[in-house]
């Protein structure tokens, strides 16, 4: 009898706590920073900081490359820095923190647009307009990413990733292949030829199945060129239009006319690097987080001698870029506006006095006019970044939304689907995104 | 406090029979319920319930007829926009269709396992003992670990392949999770495998408590053991079987651990449980759309336990 009376006291209970529980917690401090709160202040890179503390949020793999710069920042500051490290998948346990109202001061992300929305930029993010590092960019970087509808949001730090064709040099040479392919389908011809000859030319690893999505990444550099991603965004072009389509197409005829390796279906990204540096396989389309991959296995000079690197795009060699979340950082808007100018001059120091200490502990290429590359930083990184300044962007860096391509090219190679299905299932997924996101083109 | 009064005046009268009656929440003690606990003692779990349980599954409701993302900042009502879109594309009824299938393998090999198990050890032996012991240690493991360990084995170059070219002779490369239609079965058997000591444990239970004079009895009739086993310890095992199969099917309806880390879902989503679904929507920040799905997960739950409870409830009356 109690209980039958206490239950509806419980659900009117719940009830009223309803509309406390229907405001977005991750927006509580909304109009703390946005925009428009007159142009932020950039305090002088080593002002004194003593007593501030600031919490800076990383991934497992980018968690030591703050290490040397914020030591140093530290020292000359006297602020104190945390670095956190936020379990994998890093941006699924970002987003669901910032969701429930956490935030750090500062934070590892990819500088794309769809990556930015997906933090809700606009609320979430200080904007970093008019910053005094700007200015020590290299000019061709200096605008390459880190914007959301013209307000920039994340300072690049590293040179971001563009999508290319890692070789292994001996393999092409005991080929007779000296010249590196001029074009996706010259390099499509030059593996067929090693086919021929009994090496494999391609390497893919559908066990893991991110890598998937740069086959057909790099066949659409020159759309992309041409304004594919604005066509994509205004929900003019589709996926299961030819322009996408025939690149898919294109992927899994290749890997029917067995140019990849037989496990294809089951290699991982760990496989991947063993098989490049063993020579086992000729080429791999990839990011630079693969060839960290091959750093944590040979040293520089082994690199230099076995590895290569060149861009790719149907007409030529242009790369596809790919800003990933270890090559830059948001400032988040906390409310605290001592705590949101101690965060912008951490960015400050990071990208002006700070610079060369990151490049040289990273052994990275510098972004910066001023800032020599460190010695040792091995060729193919070098020529990687080469293929930055007249890249073109992926969908990651251009289309508003990032549907999970890979997964359903994965499931392709599974032999599961058809690349139609394949640009069906692309197509719903970027829809339902940017109708979340309120993207004009996709309301109904 | 009128209830309080009320329940007082109640009890006052000597011919209620006090066990009876609902326990009361505050108010001074029944002298005759004295050596028992006061009812005021369960509100703090109760409060931890309502905070931690229920407003969630309230919340779960609310928010599954929202439009809450990560890319703005309000969150409006849309009515039941997110249940047609998602019925209507057919990826959650699928993911569903996989964690129905995988839960009933679950359940089967769990069982299977388990009762095995408790009829080759049930003799209190030695080695018996300790193996018992020996089996229930993945029960206690965590399950991330058992999948990890799992897929490292079953890799194509990993052990199991291993052993098998080693015995065989012949080189073996098979990639025991690569196949679109068998990995669900090799999942469910590691899930089976890691649950089958507790199942085991009831099992051993059940077959403890059956009466000797009844085995005794089937024996003067002349029986077989497998005849036994079948006409008279089956049946009699009942109540653990009730136990053992909701739990295992209703358990693993919610399964997310082990899966994620053996197959993350591959190969090309054919393990991909309604969990792993619901994480991968949520990773998106497409909140309300993971919300939606949960809702659904948790129907389905509640709509399977129901039946199957009480389906096997009603084989135990036969007893």
């Amino acid at each position: 009898m109690k209980t039958a009376r206490t239950l509806p006291a419980l659900l009117v209970g719940a009830a009223l706590l309803l509309p406390a529980a229907c405001s977005d917690p991750g927006a509580s401090t909304a109009d703390t920073g946005s925009g428009d709160s007159a142009a932020a202040e950039w305090p002088e890179a080593t002002a004194d900081l003593a007593g501030t503390e600031l919490t800076i949020w990383a991934a497992q793999n980018s968690n030591t490359v703050p290490e040397a710069v914020v030591a140093a920042f530290e020292e000359a500051t006297g602020a104190s820095v945390e670095v956190e490290t936020i379990p994998d998948p890093y941006e699924q346990s970002v987003q669901t923190r910032v969701a429930t109202g956490d935030k750090p001061d500062l934070a590892f992300w990819q500088p794309t647009g769809s990556q930015l929305s997906a933090l809700n930029a606009t609320q979430n993010l200080q904007p970093l307009d008019d910053a005094p590092y700007l200015e020590n960019y290299k000019p061709e970087l200096r605008d390459l990413t880190g914007m959301l509808d013209d307000t920039r949001y994340a300072a690049l730090i590293k040179s971001p990733a563009v999508i290319g064709v890692y070789y292994n040099k001996e393999v092409l040479e005991e080929n007779g292949i000296t010249e590196t392919p001029t074009s996706f389908d010259d390099m499509v011809e030059t593996g067929r030829e090693l086919q021929e000859a009994g090496v494999t030319p391609f390497f893919e690893m559908g066990g893991d199945r991110w890598a998937t999505q740069w086959w057909v990444q790099v066949q659409l550099a020159d759309a992309a060129a041409d304004g594919l991603w604005d066509e994509i965004n205004a929900n003019e072009t589709s996926f299961t239009d030819p322009v996408v389509l025939d690149t898919i197409d294109t992927y899994q005829g290749l890997v029917e006319d067995g140019l990849f390796n037989e496990d294809y279906k089951t290699a991982t990204f760990e496989d991947e690097g063993d098989a490049l540096l063993a020579g086992d396989v000729a080429m791999v389309v990839q990011v630079n987080s693969f060839f960290g991959q091959l750093q944590s296995k040979a040293d520089t000079a082994e690199l230099d001698e076995k590895i290569g690197y060149f861009p790719i795009s149907p007409g030529g060699n242009v790369g596809t870029n790919i800003p990933d979340q270890s090559n830059a950082l948001v400032a988040f808007a906390t409310g605290d506006d001592d705590r949101e100018a101690a965060a912008r001059q951490l960015l400050n120091y990071w990208l002006s006095e700070g610079y060369p200490t990151f490049v040289e502990d990273q052994q990275t290429v510098s972004l910066q006019t001023e800032v020599p590359n460190p010695d040792g930083v091995p060729e193919a990184l070098i020529s990687e970044n080469e293929a930055l300044a007249d890249s073109v962007g992926s969908m990651q860096s251009l289309a508003v939304a990032n549907p999970d391509l890979y997964i359903y090219l994965a499931d392709m190679l599974q032999g599961a689907t058809t690349p139609q299905e394949v640009a069906e299932q692309t197509q719903a997924q970027f829809a339902e995104l940017a109708r979340a996101q309120g993207v004009e083109a996709f309301d109904e | 406090m009128a209830q309080g009064t009320e329940v007082r005046e109640r009890s006052a009268t000597p011919s209620a029979p006090s066990a009876r009656r609902g326990p009361r929440l505050f108010g001074p003690a029944d002298p005759r319920h004295a050596s028992s606990y006061p009812v005021s003692f369960l509100l703090p779990a109760f409060a931890v319930l309502l905070v931690f349980f229920f407003l969630p599954t309230v919340y779960n409701f609310v928010y599954a007829f929202t439009d809450w993302s990560s890319f703005k900042a309000e969150i409006n009502f849309v009515g039941a926009d997110n249940f047609e879109r998602l019925l209507s594309n057919g990826d959650l009824l699928r993911a569903l269709r996989i964690t129905v299938v995988y839960a009933v393998l679950v359940a089967l090999f769990q069982n299977l396992f388990g009762l095995l198990l408790a009829v080759l050890l049930e003799n209190d032996t030695r080695v018996n003992r300790l193996s018992r012991v020996f089996l229930f240690i993945p029960v206690l493991m965590s399950a991330l670990a058992v999948g990890y360990i799992f897929q490292a084995l079953l890799k194509p170059d990993g052990a199991l392949n291993a052993v098998l070219t080693r015995v065989s002779g012949d080189e073996v490369s098979t990639a025991w999770l690569g196949s679109t239609t068998w990995t669900i079965v090799v999942v469910a058997v590691i899930h089976g495998w890691k649950w089958m000591g507790l199942s085991m444990l009831i099992y051993l239970a059940g077959l403890k408590t059956i009466d000797g004079q009844l085995i005794e009895a089937s024996k003067l009739d002349g029986t077989t053991a497998w005849q036994r086993f079948v006409h008279v310890r089956f049946p009699l095992l009942a109540p653990a079987v009730t136990f053992n199969v909701a739990t295992a099917l209703l358990g693993s309806l919610n399964s997310f651990d082990i899966v994620q880390a053996t197959t993350g879902g591959g190969p090309a989503r054919s393990t991909e449980l309604l969990n792993i679904f619901i994480y991968r929507t949520f990773g998106q920040g497409l909140f309300a759309q993971a919300t939606t799905m949960s809702l659904v997960l948790f129907l389905t739950v509640a709509l399977m336990a129901f039946p199957v409870v009480g389906l096997l409830r009603r084989r135990e009356n036969v007893l």
